[in-house]
């Protein structure tokens, strides 16, 4: 595991989950039965696996421009209130909008 | 993004809005989506736990409603440093789901300021999105020379038939290529 994620274990980034058998193995643990349940309740999408894919096929570098931009810096960086909480990232198709880290 | 995550109270949640899913990806359920990531590692809180038993008891186990399905998010964002919520492919989604996910949102950010949203979709929609967000902060985005270079030359580099390329070939792609994306 990279000291990034070791960094992460213990937050609620769970696009992290798939990526080691230790997170895999947490998760089971953790979760209940009844815990199962509800989280199928909540919802039936799984897009941590679609996450997984993107993120499988993406080549590193591409699009890191963006988050480079000053919109993207402030957007991310500025206190609550300070600035607007919406960004939006608009392109053609196939221009690699998903695909964006 | 989820690199710059690494702070304790800080979580980032990602939705994939799909063409070929929009039954699914109703409103609710995208929301619930959201709130399974959000509960995921923290151990599933006892408002959330006790709503599941309730719909159980009493709706025969029915799903949350949209307005119920707000009020959680908001609850769970408010014990958190700060959420970003990603949605890829708002576009992809139904009018009505596009109405009903923009105003939730709409909503959230209002109420938990700590929370950033970030939304990718094509041009057409950008005036929808002003609609509910006229301050939305935007980025255009197209492949830098950069990028599509580097993109080509990985995939040249997995050709599944090396034997078919040369020298002359290779360099013709990585001129065309780049000059007619440019073009679009």
């Amino acid at each position: 595991m990279s000291p990034e994620n070791q960094q992460a274990t213990g937050n609620i980034n769970s696009f992290n989950n798939n990526n080691s058998f230790n997170n895999i193995v947490n998760f089971i643990t953790e979760i209940d039965d009844e815990g199962r349940q509800i989280l199928q309740w909540l919802s039936p999408l799984e897009p941590q696996q679609r996450h997984h894919d993107v993120r499988a096929d993406r080549l590193d570098g591409v699009g890191n421009w963006a988050l480079e931009t000053s919109e993207f810096r402030k957007w991310r960086d500025e206190e609550d209130g300070c600035v607007d909480p919406v960004l939006f990232c608009c392109g053609n198709p196939g221009v690699g909008k998903t695909y964006v880290r | 993004m989820c690199d710059h995550a690494g702070h304790k109270g800080v979580a980032v949640v990602g939705l994939y809005c799909d063409y070929l899913a929009q039954q699914e990806q109703s409103t609710p359920n995208i929301l619930g989506a959201m709130l399974k990531q959000l509960v995921n590692r923290g151990g599933i809180p006892g408002h959330i736990r006790e709503g599941f038993q309730k719909a159980k008891r009493e709706f025969g186990g029915r799903g949350l409603r949209l307005p119920d399905m707000v009020e959680i998010l908001k609850k769970s964002i408010t014990s958190l440093q700060r959420v970003f919520i990603c949605i890829d492919a708002v576009d992809e989604s139904t009018p009505k789901q596009r109405r009903d996910l923009l105003e939730s949102m709409q909503e959230i950010v209002r109420v938990s300021q700590n929370t950033r949203l970030f939304l990718t979709g094509r041009p057409h929609i950008n005036d929808e999105i002003v609609r509910y967000f006229s301050q939305a902060l935007r980025i255009p985005l197209s492949p830098t020379h950069g990028d599509i270079k580097g993109y080509l030359e990985m995939r040249l580099k997995c050709d599944t038939d090396p034997n078919a390329m040369d020298d002359k070939l290779r360099a013709d792609i990585m001129r065309i290529v780049p000059e007619k994306i440019s073009e679009m």
